[in-house]
């Protein structure tokens, strides 16, 4: 794939992440360099307690590396304030956890909205996505039951299309599967497909097998350093 | 770890939690102690009758003494329970934690058990030192050190007493909840929190996704919601009777306290006249006077000559001339007559005492009372009536169950006076001899003691009037007749008066503030409570693209709705109570309305703001920890 002459959507250089652990400092991530370019789908694999999550965390603006560079849509997270990345990653990452993570006080049609509401889209079209989406995740007939009501599987099918809701250009993804038995692992694996073939960019991180066939490349992490690329 | 370490260490743990528990406790305890011990010190209200106000004033405070006493204790009885709730609903995953690890039930009560105790044992000591220290710094700011009486230390061990019961017995409650649940159960979000669910509307827009996330927590946090609810009312109802009734009562008896004394009045007497006068209307505010004095005295007769010339001075409004004495008065009874049955039943007795007799002329007074009943009448000859101050109506006319008096109206019996008969015809409220006063006519009480002479005439000046030389000129007159004959400044002793009740009223509004503080705690642990519930929540929505504000306003808005829904309740049966029970014929300005409103809204901003702060706490901090 010619890398260079596609957009980069992420772009790492040396990044590095440290965390205090009473006086000494746990390195997590080490000198970390990834580019993801547009349209990609990428895993990221490796043991529990590579970094992995850290990794997507820092790519998020979830969190902020130690040291390196950062940019993600051009811009550089480690250096804006929390209202700067509330509102990017509102607008422009779409984030999906291994434990659901589903708003329990809202509907899933609310959760689902939710982002949108957010970024203060008209409410006719807030509505017709909401139908599109739960549509595409096979979850229509349960847009107004409480995430207590649904599997495991239904609640992470609803975590994407809350990620999907604003239409992200990254979509960043945490062992989606991690928590799922084979068969609703398969339907996220649907999903994940389908933002495949629409040309999203997604980052995965995974030890799903499945997933890692279905990305474009995987990078794989131990001990907080990028160990190898297979594409 | 051993065993005993293990409840020690969980309290250690949670810093925050633990001392917010053990201030609100104290303020609970340190708030009842204080009032038991401060309406004892000034020997009014619930503990004592006293010596200072008359009577009727003294029954006005008792009964609000009496009715914010109740509610105190209520609210502390209600505080105390919320907030070892509290304590121990947040220990429910605890519980769930330490069985799943093979701990039996016997154990993990008893460790949850240990950390009860201890927290209940040093909130309730710390309450009952802060309870004395507040009494004694506020008996030394009012000074209130001149009616104390010695002070009933078995109020403080009854006081911790009762609240470590009420801790124990409430704190007890979730945790033999707890003890029931398997662990599984007890791990449950659904039943940590008591999950519902729910309804079919549909997303409204931003600000109501953030309501509906806000009142949706409420709801399925019922237990501790609807607990802070009847707290925060309980609350509120004692606020309003403090606050409003603090306010109200304050007004209506300074202003019965002002007419009766009249404002911008001078008295003018003999030197020792005008003194004894001056220490009459004083003894309101605790001062003694001298019962030895004697007002038959030649030497205090005030010549007409000198009246007329009062009379005749530019700037003055009118002279009330007064023959002042002191009287030995007998109650005479009178029949009533039922009328369903027609049977007559004996009202009163023949009881005796003491009074300041007052002779005044009622076509000519310089000072008005609040009344029951109705003043002298101003025409001549008729029958003699007399109106007798609200202590003498208390002592002497009001039923008394000891002396089989069971029936007792002053308005429809007489007294007897030197053989005179007068009918009574109203009861004033007087500061003068703390209401132990009589009033009768000028003209009837010359021809009963044969004293045909005033021996005191109150001055009311006009308020247009060049006081300081006004002044000059009543006391040129006044020397020109009799070189002891003064002029005595009422203002001063008014003055006096005014403050005595301000201090005692602001004493009595010192008292919600103890309990406003417990409840603010009280709003706080709630708040922390739903941070901690809802702390994975906040942090999700913050990775979705919330900005730290929305978390901060969700929680605002469950503070806002849990504290206008208490503040409607309280309100409405605060001012129910203060106005239709505890206060008759208020004075109620517009003025007094926005001070009480004034006052209701700072507490409730206050409790607001307070109840904020763990919410802003919360919201610094950043994803990763807000999710861990």
């Amino acid at each position: 794939m010619a890398m260079q002459a596609r957009e980069l959507v992420v772009a790492t250089d040396s990044l590095s992440k440290a965390y205090p652990l009473g006086e000494e400092e746990v390195e997590v991530l080490k000198s970390v360099t990834l580019k993801v370019a547009r349209g990609e789908f990428v895993a990221l694999c490796g043991p529990s307690g590579s970094g992995k999550t850290t990794l997507l965390n820092i790519i998020a603006g979830i969190d902020k590396p130690t040291s390196g560079k950062l940019l993600v849509l051009g811009q550089d997270l480690a250096v804006q304030d929390e209202n700067f990345l509330a509102d990017f990653r509102c607008n422009h990452v779409g984030f999906v956890f291994q434990a659901y993570n589903l708003v329990s006080t809202l509907t899933v049609a609310e959760n689902v909205a939710f982002p949108m509401e957010w970024s203060r889209k008209p409410e006719k079209k807030i509505e017709s996505r909401v139908a599109e989406l739960l549509e595409t995740v096979g979850l229509q007939h349960r847009e107004n039951h409480f995430s207590a009501q649904l599997s495991g599987g239904e609640q992470q099918r609803v975590a994407f299309a809350r990620a999907l809701a604003n239409d992200p250009e990254l979509v960043l993804a945490d062992e989606p599967t991690g928590n799922l038995d084979e068969k609703n692992g398969q339907k996220i694996t649907q999903v994940l497909r389908m933002l495949k073939k629409n040309g999203k960019t997604v980052i995965v991180a995974t030890h799903d097998a499945e997933l890692i066939r279905l990305a474009d490349w995987a990078a794989c992490l131990d001990d907080g350093g990028l160990t190898s690329k297979n594409e | 770890m051993s065993k005993a370490a293990f409840p020690v260490n969980d309290l250690l743990r949670r810093k925050l939690q633990t001392s917010l528990t053990v201030a609100t406790l104290t303020l609970s305890v340190a708030s009842t102690l204080f009032m038991l011990f401060f309406s004892r010190r000034i020997s009014l209200g619930i503990t004592s009758t006293g010596n200072a106000l008359t009577y009727g004033l003294s029954a006005i405070f008792s009964q609000f003494m009496l009715f914010i006493g109740v509610l105190i204790f209520a609210v502390g009885a209600v505080i105390t329970s919320f907030i070892v709730f509290l304590l121990m609903k947040q220990r429910t995953r605890d519980f769930g934690l330490i069985k799943a690890a093979g701990c039996p039930n016997g154990l993990v009560f008893g460790f949850f058990m240990t950390e009860l105790l201890a927290i209940a044992f040093i909130g309730c000591v710390l309450g009952v030192v802060l309870g004395l220290v507040a009494d004694f710094a506020v008996a030394n700011i009012f000074h209130f050190y001149t009616y104390s009486e010695s002070l009933s230390f078995w109020l403080a061990p009854l006081v911790f007493a009762s609240f470590f019961v009420l801790s124990l017995i409430f704190g007890a409650k979730p945790m033999l909840d707890a003890a029931k649940l398997s662990p599984i159960k007890a791990l449950s979000p659904v039943q940590y929190f008591g999950l519902t669910t729910g309804n079919k509307l549909k997303p409204l827009s931003r600000a109501g996704l953030t309501f509906k996330i806000a009142s949706r927590s409420l709801f399925r946090r019922q237990s501790a919601s609807v607990r802070i609810v009847i707290l925060l009312s309980t609350v509120f109802v004692l606020l309003t009777v403090s606050i409003a009734g603090g306010v109200i009562a304050s007004d209506t008896t300074t202003s019965w306290v002002e007419n009766a004394m009249g404002r911008n009045i001078v008295a003018v007497a003999h030197k020792n006249m005008g003194a004894q006068y001056t220490q009459l209307l004083a003894t309101f505010s605790g001062a003694t006077e001298n019962g030895d004095f004697n007002y038959l005295d030649p030497e205090m007769a005030l010549p007409d000559t000198l009246l007329q010339q009062l009379n005749a001075l530019q700037g003055i409004e009118n002279v009330d001339a007064r023959l002042i004495l002191n009287g030995h008065i007998q109650e005479i009874s009178n029949f009533t007559i039922d009328p369903e049955t027609l049977a007559t039943f004996p009202v009163g007795d023949s009881r005796e005492g003491d009074s300041l007799i007052v002779g005044v002329d009622p076509q000519n007074m310089a000072t008005s009372w609040s009344l029951k009943g109705r003043f002298l009448s101003s025409g001549e000859g008729g029958e003699a009536e007399a109106v007798i101050g609200d202590s003498i109506s208390q002592t002497m006319f009001s039923p008394d169950v000891h002396a089989k008096i069971f029936r007792s109206d002053p308005l429809i019996q007489s007294l007897r006076l030197q053989n005179a008969t007068f009918n009574i015809v109203g009861v004033c409220v007087d500061p003068i001899n703390n209401g132990k006063v009589t009033y009768v006519s000028l003209e009837k009480l010359q021809n009963v003691t044969g004293v045909f002479y005033a021996n005191i005439a109150l001055v009311k000046l006009g308020s247009d009037a060049d006081r300081a030389s006004l002044l000059a000129q009543i006391k040129t007159e006044a020397n020109q007749v009799n070189s002891d004959f003064s002029v005595f400044e009422l203002d001063e002793v008014l003055q006096k008066n005014r403050d005595f009740i301000s201090a005692v009223w602001s004493a009595v509004m010192l008292l919600p503030i103890f309990t406003l503080t417990s409840a603010a705690l009280c709003l706080i642990g709630y708040t922390m409570l739903s941070v901690e519930e809802q702390h994975q929540e906040f942090a999700v929505l913050r990775v979705i693209g919330t900005k730290p504000k929305a978390v901060v306003t969700i929680l605002a808005m469950q503070s806002l709705i849990v504290l206008f829904s208490s503040f409607a309740v309280g309100i409405s049966l605060g001012v129910i109570v203060t106005v239709m029970i505890l206060m008759s014929h208020p004075l109620v300005t517009s003025f007094t309305i926005l001070a009480i409103a004034g006052w209701l809204l700072a507490a409730l901003t206050g409790m607001f703001l307070l109840s904020l702060w763990p919410a802003l706490r919360f919201a610094k901090k950043p994803i990763l920890k807000m999710m861990s």
